[in-house]
């Protein structure tokens, strides 16, 4: 499965996202956000599926969650900045 | 042993709050330092915490459920952020040293709204004439540490609303029992521990933030979150949690939340009311005693104050102590309440219920304390 990652601005809030997610039925996973795009140094982020990544985005928008950035993970490893 | 000391700590927990908290000491590693299980045991623990307490006393999301060491370090987190040197700053004449202290040690203007024991019109009147829009902040206990005397905090919060005063609550006689609401009552902060009428062990405690704090640390480190920065995140919780969290402490408390949640704390209250009611009928028939109650009623707490003409207070105390009942005497770190009372002289000996005391354990009580008048 490809994912998606929600970077969040802390673990609450990871766990928040994550929890609201879960409410609704879609997968979600606390992570620590790779190195690669954690900008800011250690962060958390929240792991979706990319095909669940519109349902995700409208379930979190609905109760005032927004994740600061997010990133889909390419097949070549890397990650790419998306827009939501 | 009778317990009756909650009013410090409540001694008697739910079994599941020790359990808990040994698990964690087992189980659980630092929430937000690693992606291993025993970390995100700990994650868990701390963020199903978080939820459990924002539902039970009103906070709209886990985010501004900040982990304290107890109320007197959230009391101090939330003055630093609403006050300066100068400021002029309204409490009630019932505060704690936990209040008072931090606002001497900032040099603010502490103006104090008093009035007579049990009157809560009386007190609501002195915050309506003090509480002007030059004031900084309002600083009040829901419930008086001392006497179990209850503010009328709704009806002050909607003051400190009406005026644009940031209010900060004193909940730490309060939460578990009387009703707690941060978002309804528009509050800045509210302060508690969790080791009272939640039931957690001691060194936990809780400062709720209202959507609109800013805070200020007073604590400056590791957060496990946007950590090239070197300035304190800014977001909570990270903002005001810096180092390794009290994980045990923060397992035992979530037991002790649920237990509150499913007892229900208006049944926690009713229950402690009863016994207050019951231990104020019982002295009041001893001769020599002077006892500080309310009545049934919305301004009774969980406490009860009362001194024995012609001894000390402290020494009440210890023959109890003696005799395996628990109570506490002196001026209980209230001063200013003591003050406010007339009782700083001679100070009080406080009874304070839990949900864990009896009716059976009143009478023995009453017992021993007509012992003691007899032999006077």
């Amino acid at each position: 499965m490809v994912y998606d990652f929600l970077i969040c601005r802390s673990l609450t809030y990871a766990q928040r996202t994550a929890s609201a997610l879960g409410r609704a039925g879609i997968s979600a996973y606390v992570t620590r956000i790779p190195r690669a795009i954690s900008g800011e140094g250690c962060g958390y982020a929240v792991k979706v599926s990319q095909r669940k990544r519109s349902d995700a985005l409208r379930v979190l928008s609905r109760v005032g969650i927004a994740p600061l950035r997010i990133y889909a993970l390419e097949p070549s490893g890397t990650y790419r900045e998306v827009t939501a | 042993m009778i317990y009756l000391d909650s009013a410090a700590t409540t001694l008697q927990k739910p079994q599941a709050v020790a359990r808990a908290a040994a698990w964690a000491v087992r189980a659980c590693a630092s929430p937000g330092r690693g992606s291993h299980q025993p970390a995100a045991l700990a994650a868990e623990t701390a963020f199903a915490c978080r939820q459990a307490v924002a539902e039970l006393l009103g906070v709209g999301d886990p985010e501004r459920v900040v982990f304290t060491c107890n109320a007197t370090h959230a009391l101090n987190l939330a003055i630093a952020a609403l006050v300066s040197p100068g400021d002029p700053v309204v409490i009630s004449g019932w505060e704690h040293n936990a209040v008072t202290r931090p606002l001497y040690a900032l040099g603010a203007e502490v103006r104090v709204a008093a009035g007579p024991l049990f009157d809560a019109d009386a007190a609501l009147d002195a915050f309506d004439r003090l509480v002007t829009a030059e004031v900084k902040c309002v600083v009040c206990t829901q419930c008086s540490n001392v006497f179990g005397m209850v503010l009328p905090i709704q009806a002050i919060a909607g003051l400190c609303r009406q005026r644009g005063v940031p209010l900060i609550v004193d909940a730490s006689q309060s939460a578990g029992a009387l009703p707690v609401d941060l978002e309804g009552w528009g509050a800045a902060f509210v302060a508690l521990p969790g080791h009272k009428g939640l039931y957690g062990p001691q060194g936990t405690g809780l400062l709720l933030c209202g959507k609109e704090a800013a805070v200020r640390p007073v604590l400056f480190g590791g957060t496990g979150s946007a950590s090239l920065r070197q300035e304190m995140p800014d977001f909570l919780p990270d903002r005001l949690e810096a180092g390794t969290h009290n994980i045990p402490g923060v397992a035992g408390l979530l037991e002790g939340v649920r237990f509150v949640a499913e007892r229900g704390p208006e049944n926690i209250l009713a229950h402690e009311r009863r016994l207050v009611a019951l231990t104020r009928d019982g002295l009041t028939q001893l001769p020599g005693l002077e006892v500080f109650g309310g009545g049934l009623g919305p301004e009774q707490g969980s406490a009860l104050s009362f001194r024995v003409h012609g001894m000390d207070c402290e020494a009440v105390a210890a023959w109890l102590g003696e005799r395996g009942v628990a109570v506490r005497a002196g001026l209980h770190c209230a001063p200013l309440a003591h003050r406010t009372a007339g009782t700083l002289d001679t100070g009080t000996v406080r009874v304070s219920f839990s949900a864990y005391n009896s009716a059976i354990e009143v009478e023995r009580f009453l017992s021993i304390m007509e012992r003691m008048v007899r032999k006077r």
